[in-house]
């Protein structure tokens, strides 16, 4: 049976997102979708070394979401969060449970679902990319890329990279150190 | 109130104002994000020092919030204060170094009396013969041609121009965005490009908000270092616009030789595109694929020269290269353009051709070797 990946709802699932921003990244997510697919779509899923095969539905965007997200670079980015937090949160069990700013924008870090963290000491740092029109080879070279940035020590350790294809229809998850 | 109290306050501001940005409500934003500095600040305070991980990223985030509420005093106060502490871990000293040198740039673009377009773009030249802080003369100068070259094709790409086969750009589009080079600190060899504001806005057409430039840009890199030709296509329509893009960022490439690796980033976010040597056959084959066909002539035989570009003259449609066995004089130029072609004259090149019986040489395609 088929893993339900849900972009609706995140902000009351994943404490670390508040419901407007929750609700907008889900917005951008179906702009990214809905420009190849219709909904509901099937999408593998990798996540340590192993494929699931995952429904993604999505509630199809209107006129004034679509111009909304009419820049296509932030939507894809904006649009690889939801997809990153509802996979991750379906297969490894783990939800955003803060976020910190950076200086070219957020990291979120993830833990167990139900874990109240009082600081970060260890919660995993969620690194998300988006991929609008490449194919499986793009995804897996920019998954690589993340990985690679990650163990450079641009960021702090541990962490699990995620990168979403929105047309391949593929999202390819791994820890630092894999791959 | 503990830590986690203030920290708590701060996402949910700091949240409240990515969703201003993204209504483009920039004054709203920087008002949340001054709130959110603050008691990001604040939950510094109240860590406990055993923390180290926790004492890190909650550094970065408030520098961050100050940086992107655009007081930069702060923000370069705190960075200094948190990186004079022994306790701080590694990562955060990259990264509020990372802030520090961004701090560096916004403050000498607001003593510029010119105002300029969001979105610089960072360039990082990495390995090789670069060290920190220094790298070959030729080899930045050459770098910072293409990028410009890239910037102006963009710009006229965006504009519905046709595409520029020689000569400059014109006029009006060398004045309407002017690109400036900023320094950066050192680490590997770095520089950051910006692009002035037009005096006149309304020189771009309707469709086109002067504000992507710069991302758009990026968009184009990042697609061609990809060989993603699904997602250039989708971005520059025109074949030939995509052509040219693909040669000049495969000029950017790096052949191994001199240097490794140029890394390219927004200091708006987004992922960095890393230019690599193994990008260049992923460029060069996507490059191969966008050539018209010809149909094969059995008399002609593909060949590859190697050699000095001594000689150029695209208006009279020929090139010269000297190699260890003389000089080859190849004709038929027609798809080779001046910023493509211009920077690598007097450097070692491939070029390939092909010659027919009476070893006369047909122009195919050019690259540098170092």
């Amino acid at each position: 049976m088929s893993t339900v990946l849900r972009l609706s709802g995140l902000g009351e699932r994943h404490p670390g997102v508040t419901n407007a921003l929750g609700d907008a990244y889900a917005e951008a997510a179906s702009v990214c979708l809905s420009q190849h697919h219709q909904s509901p779509i099937e999408v593998a899923a990798h996540y340590k070394k192993s494929e699931s095969d995952c429904v993604l539905p999505w509630i199809e965007p209107t006129s004034a979401v679509l111009r909304a997200h009419s820049n296509e670079l932030d939507a894809t980015e904006q649009g690889a969060y939801a997809v990153s937090f509802a996979a991750v949160e379906a297969l490894a069990g783990l939800v955003a449970v803060r976020r910190a700013e950076t200086l070219t924008g957020a990291d979120y870090y993830v833990a167990p679902i139900g874990t109240d963290p009082e600081d970060m000491e260890s919660c995993l740092r969620l690194e998300v990319s988006g991929v609008g029109a490449g194919n499986e080879t793009i995804i897996r070279a920019r998954l690589r890329q993340k990985l690679r940035q990650t163990e450079k020590g641009r960021s702090n350790l541990p962490a699990l990279a995620a990168v979403v294809g929105f047309r391949e229809r593929l999202i390819a998850i791994a820890h630092m150190g894999e791959e | 109130m503990t830590w986690s109290h203030w920290h708590a306050e701060s996402e949910r501001l700091a949240s409240q104002a990515e969703v201003e940005l993204h209504l483009k409500d920039v004054s709203a934003a920087k008002n949340l994000y001054l709130k959110a500095a603050e008691l990001e600040s604040q939950a510094l305070l109240e860590l406990a020092p055993d923390k180290p991980r926790t004492l890190g990223i909650t550094a970065v985030s408030a520098a961050s919030l100050w940086f992107k509420a655009r007081a930069f005093k702060k923000a370069s106060q705190l960075c200094y204060l948190m990186l004079s502490r022994a306790d701080l871990p590694d990562f955060a000293v990259d990264q509020l170094k990372g802030l520090v040198q961004a701090i560096w740039i916004e403050e000498s673009k607001s003593e510029a009396e010119v105002m300029f377009l969001p979105g610089q773009v960072n360039f990082s030249v990495k390995g090789g013969e670069v060290v920190v802080g220094g790298a070959p003369l030729d080899l930045i100068v050459d770098k910072v041609k293409t990028i410009q070259s890239i910037f102006y094709r963009t710009i006229e790409e965006s504009q519905d121009m046709p595409l520029r086969r020689r000569g400059d750009p014109k006029r009006e589009v060398q004045d309407a965005c002017r690109a400036w080079l900023f320094q950066m600190p050192p680490g590997s060899y770095q520089f950051s490009v910006a692009i002035q504001e037009p005096a006149q806005r309304d020189f771009f057409k309707a469709t086109v908000d002067p504000d992507m430039i710069a991302e758009r840009f990026l968009k184009v890199l990042r697609a061609s270092a990809a060989g993603d030709a699904a997602q250039l296509e989708l971005i520059v329509p025109d074949v030939d616009y995509r052509s040219t893009f693909l040669k000049l960022a495969r000029n950017l490439a790096p052949t191994g030789k001199t240097f490794a690796q140029l890394e390219i980033s927004s200091a708006l976010g987004g992922d960095a595109v890393e230019l690599r040597p193994e990008n260049r056959k992923v460029i060069s084959s996507e490059i191969n694929r966008l050539k018209p066909k010809r149909p094969v002539d059995p008399a002609m035989v593909e060949e590859t020269l190697r050699g000095v570009l001594r000689a150029v003259n695209l208006d009279k449609d020929w090139i010269e290269v000297v190699s260890d066995v003389g000089t080859h004089h190849i004709n038929g130029l027609a798809e080779a353009l001046d910023d493509v072609i211009g920077p690598m004259v007097n450097r070692r090149v491939v070029v390939r051709v092909r010659r027919d019986t009476s070893l006369k040489y047909k122009f195919e395609d050019i690259e540098l070797d170092e």
